[in-house]
């Protein structure tokens, strides 16, 4: 049986990433297998040198689609446990921005499973950095999230 | 006495250079039973124009949901226009 979703870890916060807690969090001994992402702030943006970023979010929605997230990694991937952690407001270069741990009792699934979690929340999660320059600031280009065409084709 | 044209009331969030446009971060509406997300972006448009820039580099969400544009809205829903997104 696969572990009941509740206990992914999908959260936003607004202080520095504790990713040794939630390596602790995501491993148990059913476990073969850890692959973490680890997202930080690069020091330039376009061959510009950046100051810091800030980070802004649909909060509620956030978590709902990273919550989704984790649960098409159950479904699709033989993983373990998620944890899928973004973090908000001001952050200097080098700091992690989201962190992204997925166990499972073998590697390949593993690692599956957390390249899929980055590359999904980069184009699904309702998340906005802005970059901050000596002489300016802009939103970052980003992905426009796929949605319907037409109300009467959902289902 | 005129006849009312019957309203809903629907919650409208705005984020990242939208939000910054508009000057609103949250803010309900009254907009007609039969409005759509079109139509209540339109309301939008004519009180900021500068937003008509932006309607094809936008997706709308109702209830925390990505959505249709040609979706009715209503009462009590919460809507948001959202720029493009670059978490990570």
């Amino acid at each position: 049986m696969p572990d009941n979703p509740i206990n992914d870890r999908l959260e936003l916060v607004k202080s520095p990433i504790d990713f040794d807690g939630l390596v602790r969090f995501v491993r148990a001994e059913k476990d073969g297998a850890i692959v973490t992402f680890d997202g930080f702030v690069r020091n330039e943006s376009h061959g510009r040198a950046s100051e810091y970023l800030e980070y802004e979010a649909y909060e509620a929605m956030a978590v709902a689609k990273m919550r989704e997230i984790a649960e098409y990694l159950h479904d699709k991937f033989a993983v373990h446990r998620v944890a899928i952690v973004h973090r908000l407001g001001r952050l200097e270069i080098s700091e992690t921005s989201v962190f992204i741990a997925v166990s499972a009792p073998h590697r390949a699934a593993a690692f599956d499973a957390c390249r899929y979690a980055i590359d999904t929340l980069k184009k699904t999660v309702p998340i906005w950095k802005k970059e901050y320059f000596a002489d300016g600031a802009v939103w970052a280009d980003g992905e426009l999230p796929p949605a319907p065409r037409s109300s009467k084709s959902a289902s | 006495m005129t006849s009312v044209l019957p309203t809903i009331r629907v919650n409208v969030l705005f984020f990242g250079r939208i939000r910054e446009l508009a000057g609103v971060r949250e803010e309900p509406q009254e907009i007609p039973v039969d409005a759509t997300l079109a139509d209540l972006f339109a309301s939008y448009t004519r009180r900021f124009p500068k937003l008509a820039e932006f309607r094809g580099s936008l997706v709308a969400s109702r209830n925390q949901e990505f959505a249709a544009w040609d979706t009715q809205l209503k009462p009590g829903d919460e809507i948001a226009f959202l720029p493009p997104v670059s978490g990570g």
